[in-house]
Formats: C-alpha cells, sequence, structure tokens
C-alpha cells in the first residue's frame, strides 16, 4: 500500500482536485513494470511512453505521450512478476484523449498487423470525463488473474483526429504470491 | 552511440552485373556493406547487424541480426547474382526480422541498397513507409545503378513516408571515380546520427590519406581535431549547397542561380573557405559569381604559403604568431588574405566577432590569448574588419545594379 499511498500524494500536488481513488485492496503496479521491456509502436520520439507511464513523468501535467504516424499506439508492458489487473487509469485532453482502448494480457510480439487476431482481453470505451476524472476504470477482474505481460492498443481517439495523447496511465491491482528466485539462498554444503 | 539493430537489403539482381561502379556494382556494393556493418557494430557493442538479399531465388535472410561480425562479413562471400529485386517484400521481411530481436531497447533499422529499377508505385512504395514509420523502424536508402522511370523519385517518396524526426536518409551515388563505400563514408547512413563514431571518424580519416595526399592539405593523423573541424565544415557546405540546388530548382524563373550553385559545388576546397554556419541562402544569392574563382585562387596562395614556411607572410605580427604555432598562422594567413581578396568575405566577418576568435585561440593548443602579440593582431584584424564594413556599404548599390 505504500507505493498506491505516494501515487495518491503525489496525484494531489498536481492536481489537487481529485486525488486518484485507488480501488480497496489494490495498489499501484507501477513498481513492478519490467522497464527494460517496455515497448511502445507508433510513439512520437519526443513524445515516449515513458512520459505516460514512469511515476514521476506522468502527474506531470506538461508531458505526455503522442502518436505519430496516425492516431493508433501499441504499448507492450512486462511485468517483473506475475500480478492480478484490477483497473486501469487513463488520462488525456478532453479531445485528443483515447477512446476504445482494448488490453491483452500475455500476448508478447504483437504489431498493429495482428492486433485483430486474438479476442481481446477486455475493450473499454472511454469517455472524456473518464479522461479528466483521474478515476480509476474497472477491468474484467477474472480475465486478469495471471498477467505476466499486458498490451494496451489505442484503437482511436474522442475527436478522430490524427494525433492521440495520454497524460497518464495507472494500472491497479495486485501481485501474485510467488517464490522470487532472487531470495532462494544457496545451502552451504558440509 | 545508439543501441540498434539493423537489417542490409542487399541488391543481387541481375543489373548488379554491371561494371560503370568499378569493379562492378555487385563488388562496391558488397564493400559498402562490409563498411556499414563494421561502422554499425563499433559504435555499439550492443548493437546487432542482419543481411538479406532482395533477388536471386527470391528474398532471402542471410544472418538474422547478431553482433558478430564475422558472421555477417562471412554470408556475403558466394553470393549468386541473379534474377530481379523485389523490394516491397524485402522491407516488410526486415521489418518482420527487427520486428522478433532479442533485445527490445534497441532501435529499428532497414538500410536498402536499391541498384535495379523499382517497379512497384509510390502509392503502394508511401503505404509500406507508413507502416515502417507506425512500427518506429527507421530507413537508409543507397540508390545506386539505374535511375530510369522515375526512380529517384519514387525512393524519395518511400523516404519521406518514413522518416520520422528525420532519423531516415537517402543517398544517390551516380557512377564514377569515386567507390560506393567512400561516397557512403560522409552520409548520415555511415556516421549515423550524432555526426561520426571514432571508428567512422577514423576510417574516414584513412579514406582521406589513401586518396591523392591529404584531402585539406592537414594530415588527419598529426593533428586529428583539425581534419575533423574541416570535415565537418565541409559537409555542412555541402548541406547547405543541396539546400540552394533545391531552392533555385523551385524557382525555376531564376536559371542563372541554378548554374551557380552547381558550379560551387564543385570541391571541396571550396567548402574549406567558408565555415558555412551562419551564411544563409540569401548571401550567397547576392555574391557575384566571381566570389568563387578569388576563394579558390585565395586558398591555393594560402595552402603554398603554409606549404613553404612563411615566406608569403608580410606582416611582422604574422611572424610572431607562425613561430608560435604553425596552425594559427596557416589561418591567420587565409583570413588576411580572404579578407583582401573577396570585399564580401565571410571568413572576415567571423572574424570580427572577437568572443569567437578568442575561443579558438583558446582551444589552440600553445597559444596564450593574453599574449601581447597576439592581442596586437587581434586588434587589427578588428580594425580591418571595420573598415571593410564601410568599404561593403558603398559597394552593394553598385553590387544591386548588376
Amino acid at each position: 500500500m505504500a507505493a498506491a499511498n505516494t501515487e495518491a500524494a503525489a496525484a494531489t500536488a498536481a492536481a489537487p482536485a481529485a486525488p486518484v481513488q485507488v480501488p480497496r485492496g489494490q495498489v499501484d503496479l507501477v513498481d513492478f513494470i519490467d522497464w527494460t521491456g517496455v515497448e511502445c509502436l507508433n510513439q512520437d520520439s519526443s513524445h515516449s511512453i515513458v512520459n505516460a507511464l514512469k511515476q514521476i513523468f506522468r502527474d506531470d501535467e506538461g508531458l505526455y505521450l503522442a502518436s505519430d504516424s496516425d492516431e493508433q499506439l501499441l504499448i507492450y508492458i512486462p511485468f517483473m512478476q506475475v500480478v492480478k489487473l484490477h483497473s486501469a487509469l487513463f488520462k488525456g485532453p478532453e479531445e485528443e484523449g483515447p477512446k476504445t482502448v482494448k488490453l491483452f494480457s500475455n500476448k508478447e510480439h504483437m504489431g498493429f498487423s495482428n492486433v485483430n487476431d486474438y479476442p481481446p482481453s477486455d475493450t473499454l470505451e472511454l469517455s472524456s470525463n473518464h479522461l479528466v476524472e483521474n478515476k480509476p476504470v474497472q477491468l474484467k477482474y477474472v480475465k486478469f488473474q495471471n498477467v505476466r505481460s499486458l498490451t494496451i492498443f489505442i484503437e482511436g481517439n474522442q475527436s478522430e483526429s490524427d494525433v492521440t495523447k495520454i497524460h497518464k496511465i495507472a494500472l491497479y491491482g495486485t501481485t501474485v504470491d510467488t517464490t522470487n528466485m532472487k531470495d532462494l539462498k544457496k545451502i552451504e554444503e558440509h | 552511440m545508439v543501441l540498434e539493430a539493423t537489417m542490409i537489403c542487399i541488391d543481387n539482381s541481375e543489373w548488379m552485373r554491371n561494371g560503370d561502379y568499378a569493379p562492378s556494382r555487385f563488388q562496391s556494393q558488397a564493400d559498402a556493406v562490409n563498411l556499414i556493418c563494421g561502422a554499425k557494430t563499433q559504435s555499439n557493442p550492443e548493437n546487432t547487424v542482419g543481411v538479406m538479399t532482395m533477388a536471386g531465388k527470391g528474398v532471402r535472410v542471410l544472418v538474422t541480426p547478431t553482433s558478430d561480425l564475422g558472421k555477417i562479413l562471412a554470408c556475403m562471400h558466394g553470393l549468386e547474382v541473379g534474377a530481379e529485386a523485389n523490394l516491397a517484400a524485402a522491407i516488410q521481411v526486415a521489418q518482420l526480422a527487427l520486428k522478433h530481436r532479442q533485445n527490445k531497447r534497441q532501435q529499428q533499422r532497414i538500410i536498402a541498397f536499391i541498384g535495379s529499377p523499382v517497379k512497384y508505385d509510390k502509392k503502394v512504395l508511401e503505404t509500406i513507409g507508413k507502416k515502417l514509420k507506425k512500427n518506429n523502424v527507421a530507413l537508409d536508402i543507397v540508390d545506386f545503378g539505374e535511375s530510369d522511370d522515375e526512380k529517384p523519385e519514387k525512393l524519395e517518396a518511400l523516404i519521406a513516408a518514413v522518416n520520422s524526426s528525420d532519423s531516415s536518409h537517402i543517398v544517390h551515388v551516380p557512377p564514377g571515380d569515386n567507390a560506393l563505400s567512400d561516397v557512403l563514408l560522409s552520409t548520415p547512413i555511415f556516421t549515423g546520427e550524432e555526426g561520426g563514431s571514432g571508428f567512422a571518424a577514423s576510417a574516414a580519416a584513412a579514406a582521406a590519406t589513401g586518396a591523392s595526399g591529404f584531402e585539406f592539405g592537414v594530415d588527419p593523423n598529426v593533428d586529428p581535431e583539425l581534419a575533423l573541424a574541416l570535415r565537418l565544415s565541409m559537409e555542412e557546405e555541402r548541406a547547405r549547397q543541396e539546400a540552394i540546388a533545391k531552392k533555385a530548382a523551385e524557382d525555376t524563373s531564376n536559371t542563372e542561380n541554378k548554374d551557380h550553385a552547381s558550379s560551387s559545388n564543385n570541391d571541396s576546397v571550396m567548402a574549406e573557405a567558408e565555415p558555412a554556419t551562419n551564411v544563409t541562402a540569401d548571401d550567397k544569392k547576392e555574391q557575384p559569381k566571381d566570389d568563387d574563382d578569388l576563394l579558390q585562387q585565395a586558398l591555393a596562395m594560402s595552402m603554398e604559403g603554409g606549404a613553404s614556411g612563411s615566406a608569403a607572410v608580410a606582416d611582422a605580427d604574422m611572424a610572431e604568431a607562425g613561430a608560435v604555432d604553425p596552425d594559427l598562422a596557416l589561418a591567420l594567413q587565409m583570413s588576411v588574405q580572404d579578407a583582401s581578396m573577396s570585399s564580401d568575405s565571410d571568413m572576415s566577418k567571423v572574424f570580427e566577432d572577437r568572443s569567437f576568435v578568442t575561443s579558438i585561440l583558446n582551444s589552440l593548443p600553445g597559444v596564450d590569448p593574453n599574449d601581447p602579440s597576439v592581442k596586437d593582431l587581434l586588434a587589427s584584424l578588428h580594425g580591418q574588419g571595420e573598415q571593410e564594413k564601410k568599404e561593403d556599404k558603398s559597394d552593394k548599390p553598385e553590387d544591386e545594379k548588376n
């Protein structure tokens, strides 16, 4: 819960009106993201995915993730351990914010060419209220019980313009208790 | 230190048997590929390079991206030349090979050598280009060999569709005495975005030594920094001239300008004469055509002077400076001669900028900017510059009449 608390505090500092209401019993999963594997296709290189995903940058209103050649974005987020995903938060401008968002769990190597090959684990239709309110959207919890990686496909934006902008993406859920191999210690031989 | 995964598409179609690039198109292409592989793997130890062919028995990946230079070079041997190249399929296969790279942090880049005609429509190529852009893949094209059927235009359109934040480049290499690899040395395809790794610089230096004498009359091994500075200024000049040529082409009514741009494109010696950083295209337009000749003459004289000690130095101050540092003397000599020969010279403007000159002096080894003789010299230069400015003003109306 410590992470969630700091997250809430940071959000309060940036947008004093609406602190994020983290769902009960869930934590912000930002600490469990494997940053070396994070990938975003069709991002504008000067407005990259870290602007929306990293702890400090995502609460800065001036920084955002933007799409490059058209409005679609494909974000791949691997986790360092297995997680259960409960809800997600998307924050963006009212006009250029994301609208149709498809979430896939445990699909590696996805590209724009094969986004339609698999049924999405969940599809969100975001309204402009969602984007401004700082309120997490609940997902189909049963579909995200064993998530090693999450692929977020943003299909379109509110105004159907060519550029999609996202200020913040936050994921809330719980970690599944697994054995952390690093904690295992070799038994000394006698 | 860009972290990159690169796929190189080799053209091994029947068109590569032609001998207009010595020794043959295919061989010179192979040399260029080896060179680029070396540069890419050297610039970052985690970089990977893969090679594939576009013709022969269909598009074929010879090596998937690897950092093992031996593997890459070995696959180039015993390649068969035959059939026709399939550019669209090759680019898409390359993209697939890059997509499954092991290290996702690597940027993706495709380098395509295209020597055969392009049979695809502009539209098809643009669609492919957009797809590459969407998948964050950069594309470099080396256009050589055939140029029929609007091939350069098609490839330009392809690059335009791919390019985001200037990461994709195209180079047109006409047949001639220069080897393909030598031409690539000074292009962004070889030097990368940050303008040249150590390997690139040293390879370029080696190439310069191999060519007749030293490229700028300076041995790059003796003074690498000066050589690099000269090289950079030459590249800037080249870019500027390209911009002028483009502008001139657009402005069809002004045909004289076009001639001027192409005539000034002739040699690297020109490039050395003007540090082209703050020269606008408009400036160039107003300059009388004779300036080029004058500048070259001045340069030739200054080169001779540099070679035979300080025979041409009349000024006592300059002789003193020459004793301190021959490079400085050479530079000063050039500046003075430029100033006297061409009233409109940009060099004199540069020397008027005191802070700039001081910073240069500071960077020169063994020169003390506080030395009274150097100070005197600077003051005299400054005075001269101002005098010329006045002269310029009186000259300008006449120029405009012409």
